[in-house]
């Protein structure tokens, strides 16, 4: 079963980082989204801070938590279901 | 090996902190003094509370005209002889981020009055007017290593014989469009700044800062002996990792201090990576030179940072004692790291060194004329 | 007199064209993807720059007066959550270095000018003083929107670039010379801009006390 809150995140990904020629569903799970397929880097890692604050209603305090929170879209799901009120994952 | 200027001399210099004046800045440093306290990011807006060096008096909300005027006005009030912004006495105004907390302001009030300060050109053209200066007045601007520039090219300006003598001023005040996208690069939050100390989390502080530099050919009591840049284009915030950008610059000056003794003045802002690619470099550079930052107390003052701690440099070599690295107290990263106070008499001279965005590095070699 | 002759030179006035064009024609100057963050003056000037192949040792000389206007105003729009894409890329000059840092080419000096109507003179200045041979000359400006309406922004879009060299040789474009001069004048950038695209000549006061010379063959 796919996971709702993976497909959302990669949505998010994509949105706020204008990824142009990149779909959603090519985002793979486990791999680093920094120094990854995607040539993301530290400042796109916080753009995506950015989003989830406001998206999931979480804090990210510093440069080093958001490396590790951001180390692959499945690290994230864990930190925001970790992090965030469950109504703001949503089903 | 790139050219390095020639030697110029410093007529005069100065600068004004939260603890005022460079004897009085350096003063509270030699005390282990801190001018960072727990402030809301967005000033009257709120936000998280982060460590800001604000002047007395002042809040990070913007007025018009802004009320830093009255601190570079004093600070300027002492300038030796006139006609500043003349053909022959040429001003080069360095900072980073000028009046842009009035651009800040305007957009939340709509109120024009705000808006002049807010752009470089404009911001220096009214400071220009207030202080009395003619037209000859230059903008240099990039990030932390702003003032390095204006040094620079003032130094070439006087030695090309196109000027008597040039007044370097730089100048950097806080507002919520700073500490906001700071705040924005999580490299500003809860921590204070502990420059040059091992540890998980990095984190810098903020200050206001002003300083002033006149360069002459043969006047003035001290020297820079050395001056060197370089800019790594690598990223916007972080450097290579092999830290050859820091030893890049360093190397153009460390070949004018062979036999001689120096200590160094680094950038110091807090940040891990940064701090331990800037040490390592100094120590290669300069082997046995003690390492002093001064972030952890001041905060970092951005384009002016290089200025006014170059003033805070001199009133170490004059006064003869160093203030050492506040904040650090702990694992510092290496050796090398001065947490005390120390003697400059043993000293022929200091290497001041700035680094910013894109990389961008800058250092001096400073020594009593 | 200080004297520099003009060895290659690229130009790009973007006149009425919108934002989103400029970005349509330009992005095919640079990889796949490396466009995404970049800004109107940031492709401009990055596309003028890429034919003239700065290496490390040429200093580049870079004026903008109001710089990435679009980047400030969408930053401070995005207050109270900031973003540190805009906050980056709103800081002067990051238009050149959004094109150094995306070839990854260092350079060892860079020296970034505003100013208005004196700037053009200042940078010309810059480029003489320096001692390196062959030295980049390079700047523009974004159009702005709710900062122009205050004034605080360019009405236009343009940028250039210039390699200039310390002697003549057959390719030469042609030759700038600054040189001290009674009397006093102004030359905005938009104005230097125009005389180096329509390769225009020039022979008058640009500052207080500096004559600017500028020669096309």
């Amino acid at each position: 079963m796919p996971d709702p809150l993976l497909a959302r995140l990669k949505q998010l990904i994509v949105e706020t980082l204008h990824l142009e020629d990149i779909a959603p569903s090519d985002i793979p799970d486990d791999e680093p989204l920094v120094g990854g397929g995607l040539s993301l880097d530290s400042i796109d890692a916080l753009e995506l801070v950015v989003r989830l604050e406001k998206e999931f209603g979480i804090k990210i305090s510093s440069s080093e938590e958001a490396k590790s929170a951001l180390s692959s879209v499945g690290a994230l799901a864990s930190f925001i279901r970790q992090r965030a009120d469950p109504s703001r994952i949503g089903a | 090996m790139p050219e390095t200027p020639a030697s110029i001399r410093i007529a005069a210099a100065g600068c004004v902190t939260p603890f005022g004046n460079a004897s009085a800045t350096h003063a509270a440093l030699l005390r282990g003094e801190c001018a960072l306290h727990a402030l809301p990011v967005r000033g009257r807006e709120g936000g998280d509370a982060v460590p800001l060096a604000l002047l007395p008096g002042r809040d990070l909300d913007e007025t018009a005209p802004p009320s830093w005027m009255a601190a570079v006005g004093a600070l300027v009030e002492g300038l030796p002889s006139g006609d500043w912004g003349t053909p022959s006495r040429p001003v080069f105004v360095t900072g980073s981020n000028f009046g842009v907390g009035g651009l800040y302001a305007l957009r939340r009030t709509g109120d024009p009055a705000f808006g002049v300060w807010g752009a470089p050109p404009t911001c220096t053209e009214e400071l220009r007017r207030a202080l009395g200066w003619g037209p000859n007045v230059s903008i240099l601007s990039l990030a932390c290593v702003s003032a390095h520039l204006g040094l620079l090219e003032a130094t070439r300006l006087i030695h090309a014989g196109l000027a008597e003598e040039a007044l370097v001023l730089s100048f950097d005040f806080l507002s919520p469009f700073v500490t906001g996208g700071f705040h924005a690069l999580k490299i500003l939050n809860s921590g204070f700044p502990a420059p040059y100390r091992e540890g998980a989390t990095g984190a810098i502080g903020l200050g206001d800062g002003a300083a002033y530099a006149v360069l002459s050919r043969d006047r003035g009591d001290w020297r820079l002996e050395g001056q060197s840049v370089f800019n790594e284009m690598h990223h916007f915030t972080s450097n290579r990792a092999d830290g050859s950008g820091f030893s890049k610059c360093l190397d153009s000056v460390a070949g004018s201090t062979r036999g001689r003794k120096v200590w160094f003045k680094g950038h110091g802002t807090g940040t891990l990576d940064a701090g331990r690619m800037e040490l390592d470099a100094a120590a290669k550079a300069f082997p046995e030179a003690p390492v002093v930052g001064w972030k952890g107390s001041l905060g970092h003052t951005l384009g002016s940072c290089g200025l006014v701690e170059m003033a805070v440099a001199i009133e170490s070599i004059r006064t003869g004692s160093a203030p050492g690295t506040i904040g650090a107290g702990g694992a510092a990263m290496g050796p090398g790291v001065a947490l005390a106070h120390f003697p400059t008499g043993p000293f022929d001279g200091v290497v001041c060194a700035s680094n910013a965005f894109g990389g961008a590095h800058a250092c001096l070699l400073l020594s009593h004329a | 007199m200080l004297e520099r002759h003009i060895q290659l030179l690229v130009t790009d006035d973007a006149g009425t064209e919108a934002p989103a064009a400029t970005r349509d024609r330009l992005k095919v100057n640079f990889p796949a993807g490396a466009t995404r963050r970049m800004t109107t003056l940031g492709l401009l000037v990055g596309s003028t720059l890429a034919p003239l192949e700065p290496s490390e040792d040429n200093p580049i000389v870079y004026a903008s007066g109001y710089a990435e206007s679009c980047a400030l105003e969408a930053f401070l729009d995005s207050f109270p959550a900031p973003s540190p894409t805009l906050f980056q890329t709103s800081i002067h000059p990051s238009a050149v270095q959004q094109f150094m840092i995306g070839r990854q080419s260092p350079v060892r000096e860079f020296l970034p000018l505003s100013g208005s109507t004196l700037l053009a003179f200042h940078a010309v200045r810059a480029c003489m003083l320096s001692p390196a041979p062959r030295v980049i000359l390079c700047g523009g400006e974004e159009k702005g929107t709710w900062l122009l309406q205050h004034g605080l922004a360019s009405d236009r879009t343009f940028a250039f670039a210039a390699s200039l060299g310390k002697g003549r040789a057959d390719t030469s474009l042609g030759r700038i010379v600054i040189e001290a001069s009674d009397g006093d004048a102004a030359l905005g950038l938009p104005a230097f801009f125009d005389m180096l695209h329509k390769r225009t000549p020039f022979d008058g006061l640009v500052a207080p006390g500096w004559r600017l010379i500028l020669e096309w063959r």
